[in-house]
């Protein structure tokens, strides 16, 4: 590796941790010239990562995600409102993107993150626009009464793809999603039955008979990648994305449709060959992440 | 492969083009853009002395600031903000004028459909008129999907809400009128085939993707005659402003 | 991370019976409070800790007292703000935050600067200010489930993470509130005792010390009572210091294994 520059001969005589800090890219330029990254990952290979639902106890659905150590927590409360004019027989979905101050140094108290509304944005349009949430299952009345499903995302630690991140905790807490059994009171007006009424006889007729499930079609999974020089490096790490500035994220759902391909600027030009490198990396993904969602069902349906 | 557009266009048909530059007094640079009926204004400020916290203070950084026509900015003024102040930053260069902020201002006219594109448009022909040191220049244009698997360009209001899906993209301009062949060509692909970016929205199949940015690219290079004309005259008469 | 708590098993600090043995006020069948989570008045519940729950902070700590869950973060010591004058001695700054989810009601808002400045003052006695002057450290908090004790289990878990993040501290802080219900002293209320509480009492203290941080009391006492809440919330911190020694000390020597 000895190449004869000013910074080659440095190296051998500085800490590694120093070397890293000084000249990162550099630093991260030999990793790439060998086909791995600093965390011994393949260029091509997403972080571990684990999904467990029921994380909060308070919500109708919840799950906590985790791609390395970046971690969403998201939870769904529901809400019976009325439906608008133009889309009576629908409920709909709010999804809100936060970034507490915990989460990472960048961040201050009274001074929100820029891209948490805009990531709130694009989680909303990918959820919806994929086709995964039926909002007619939403409804409970035809134009009186239906549901409103309050998604609220916490990003507790980022360490980059954090879009990835949290549209998997998304998706699975729509997967925990039990919708809440509510009936009509005297007024007209939707009550939620509690929990210690379910299954027993009540004066009147619920809506629905049991808690019940959304049944979730073409589930969106997404996947952000670095592209530096030639190089495509999957599922970035805060320290990488603060080193290497373009990044193509690219959503599939669970049908193989394209449901977003978003690269905004950075340094590095897309060529049509690594779009579809990132494709076919997303593609692959995809099924690991349809397995982990599976997996944390079944052991969630075992408990 | 006809279909009937409301405007008698046909599919590949961009609107009719218009661009002024040096609209506003008082900024540094301005230019008016207008597709059709959409049309931008932008105002670039600066460079001014130094960059927020958190940016990068060996490098300038560009900001971007949207008005919308009417009413408060919401999430989705946000998200215009942010595909413009990233695009922008990568066509500035940005090692000239380091620790410095540039500030651009997007003033929406009236929304007739391919409103980002036309703000990116507006916002490239600013910074040439601020003289804000440039790698390239960027055209950004709007794709539209219909149900048939047809590509439209340059789409009205009511024809983006009746479409399943549209993609915007950004494409460097086209070099090839200033420097020769050989240079333009980066390890087998040309440059300016590379995207700058890209931002979709509905769902689509991946080969419509690509048809709409096959599509996208060979519309481009008349766009990007269309500003390299405009800029020019204004160059040779005005090169103390530009330079 | 809520799996974690199964895991270890959870320790509890209640405190011991009291040395004065007095008669009970009550006998059995006229209680006239139960406790919702059928705990008894001087039991607290199960408390886990864990360590480095945040990678990109300097350090943090989970906190898990039953249905209350935290997460504290510190960041630095690091630049302090621009407009901050020269100071030889270093800044604490603190701030509690709740997710929308945390209460039952979406979104209810809950006095976000109070507990702010609440867990300013308790932790600014415990840290050594000297050793970072000129600087700042940040100590965020997110309650992620709001359960009952709120403030106790932020400041207890705040301490945790300061000495997770390396910060000078003359000692751990501890916790530990009683509310007044009727006749009756419970420890460690839940959400739902704290909604019908007559009065409250908060120690936060530094037990191998044994010197008080905060006291905070609402309501009305009688010092009679307000010295049996004392003694109560002391003999529990000092348990409470036990456990979150016991923490750290798990996960120095984890780290130092691997």
């Amino acid at each position: 590796m000895g190449t004869p520059n000013a910074v080659g001969d440095w190296s051998s005589e500085m800490e590694v941790s120093a070397f890293r800090r000084l000249f990162p890219l550099r630093y991260y330029e030999r990793h790439l010239s060998e086909s791995i990254r600093p965390d011994a990952r393949p260029l091509k290979r997403a972080r571990d990562t684990i999904v467990s639902l029921g994380a909060v106890a308070s919500s109708d659905g919840s799950a906590l995600a985790k791609i390395g150590s970046t971690t969403m927590l998201a939870a769904i409360k529901m809400e019976v409102m009325t439906p608008s004019v133009d889309s009576p027989d629908e409920g709909s979905v709010a999804v809100e993107f936060h970034m507490p101050p915990i989460c990472s140094p960048v961040v201050r108290p009274g001074r929100p993150a820029e891209v948490a509304p805009v990531t709130s944005k694009q989680l909303f349009d990918c959820l919806l626009s994929s086709g995964m949430i039926d909002l007619k299952e939403l409804s409970l009345i035809k134009g009186k009464a239906a549901w409103m499903a309050y998604l609220d995302i916490y990003c507790l630690d980022a360490d980059g793809a954090l879009f990835d991140a949290a549209l998997l905790s998304a998706v699975a807490a729509f997967s925990h999603l039990r919708i809440p059994v509510v009936s009509l009171n005297d007024e007209g007006r939707m009550v939620m039955v509690s929990k210690e009424l379910e299954g027993e006889k009540l004066d009147k007729e619920p809506v629905d008979k049991e808690r019940r499930k959304l049944s979730l079609k073409s589930i969106p999974f997404s996947l952000t990648c670095i592209l530096h020089k030639n190089y495509i490096l999957a599922d970035p790490t805060f320290e990488e994305e603060s080193i290497m500035e373009t990044f193509i994220t690219v959503v599939l759902n669970s049908s193989g449709q394209l449901v977003s391909l978003y690269k905004s600027g950075g340094p590095v030009l897309a060529h049509t060959s690594a779009i579809q490198e990132c494709v076919a990396l997303t593609r692959q993904r995809m099924k690991e992440l349809e397995e982990i969602i599976d997996e944390a069902i079944s052991t969630m349906e075992i408990d | 492969m006809e279909i009937d557009r409301a405007d008698g266009r046909n599919p590949n048909q961009l609107r009719p083009l218009s661009c002024s530059r040096g609209v506003l007094n008082r900024a540094h640079g301005s230019a008016s853009w207008a597709q059709g009926n959409t049309q931008v204004l932008a105002a670039v400020y600066g460079p001014k002395a130094g960059t927020k916290k958190n940016e990068n203070p060996e490098k300038a950084s560009v900001e971007v600031i949207w008005k919308p026509k009417t009413g408060q900015i919401g999430k989705q003024e946000k998200e215009y903000e942010m595909v413009l102040k990233r695009t922008l930053q990568s066509i500035c260069i940005l090692t000239i004028h380091p620790n410095t902020t540039t500030s651009v201002i997007v003033q929406v006219v009236h929304d007739d459909g391919a409103l980002l594109p036309c703000a990116i448009n507006a916002s490239c022909a600013a910074l040439v008129d601020a003289g804000i040191p440039l790698k390239h220049l960027a055209v950004a244009i709007c794709c539209c999907l219909a149900d048939s698997g047809l590509v439209m360009l340059d789409p009205t209001k009511l024809e983006e809400e009746k479409m399943k899906a549209f993609v915007y993209l950004v494409l460097p301009n086209s070099i090839l009128s200033v420097l020769p062949e050989e240079s333009s060509s980066v390890k087998g692909e040309q440059m300016e085939q590379g995207l700058i970016t890209s931002v979709t929205h509905g769902v689509m199949s991946v080969d419509d993707y690509l048809h709409c940015l096959e599509r996208g690219r060979a519309a481009t290079s008349k766009m990007s005659d269309f500003l390299r004309r405009n800029l020019q005259p204004q160059l040779s008469s005005d090169s103390s402003k530009a330079g | 991370m809520a799996g974690g708590a199964s895991a270890t098993a959870p320790s509890t600090y209640s405190p011991s019976p009291n040395q004065k043995k007095k008669p009970p006020l009550f006998k059995d069948g006229d209680l006239d409070w139960v406790r919702p989570d059928g705990r008894e008045f001087h039991q607290c519940r199960p408390a886990f800790f864990r360590t480095g729950a945040v990678n990109a902070a300097a350090g943090s700590a989970y906190a898990e007292f039953g249905n209350t869950k935290v997460i504290v973060s510190v960041f630095g010591p690091r630049e302090s703000k621009k407009a901050m004058m020269y100071s030889d001695m270093g800044r604490l700054n603190c701030n509690v935050s709740y997710t929308t989810f945390a209460t039952a009601v979406r979104g209810q808002v809950l006095d976000q600067k109070e507990s702010s400045s609440m867990l300013h003052k308790a932790l600014e006695g415990a840290i050594r200010l000297e050793t970072f002057p000129k600087t700042t450290v940040d100590v965020f908090a997110l309650v992620l489930e709001s359960g009952g004790s709120d403030l106790p289990v932020v400041i207890s878990c705040a301490s945790l993470a300061l000495a997770d993040a390396g910060i000078m501290l003359y000692d751990l802080v501890t916790a530990v509130s009683v509310s007044c219900l009727g006749p009756n002293l419970v420890i460690d209320p839940i959400s739902e005792e704290e909604s019908y509480q007559d009065g409250s009492l908060m120690i936060t203290c530094m037990p191998s010390r044994y010197e008080v941080t905060q006291l905070t009391i609402t309501g009305e006492w009688s010092s009679a009572r307000i010295n049996e809440a004392m003694q109560l919330c002391l003999d529990a911190c000092s348990k409470l210091g036990k456990v979150m020694r016991s923490c750290l000390k798990e996960a120095a020597s984890a780290s130092e294994e691997s």
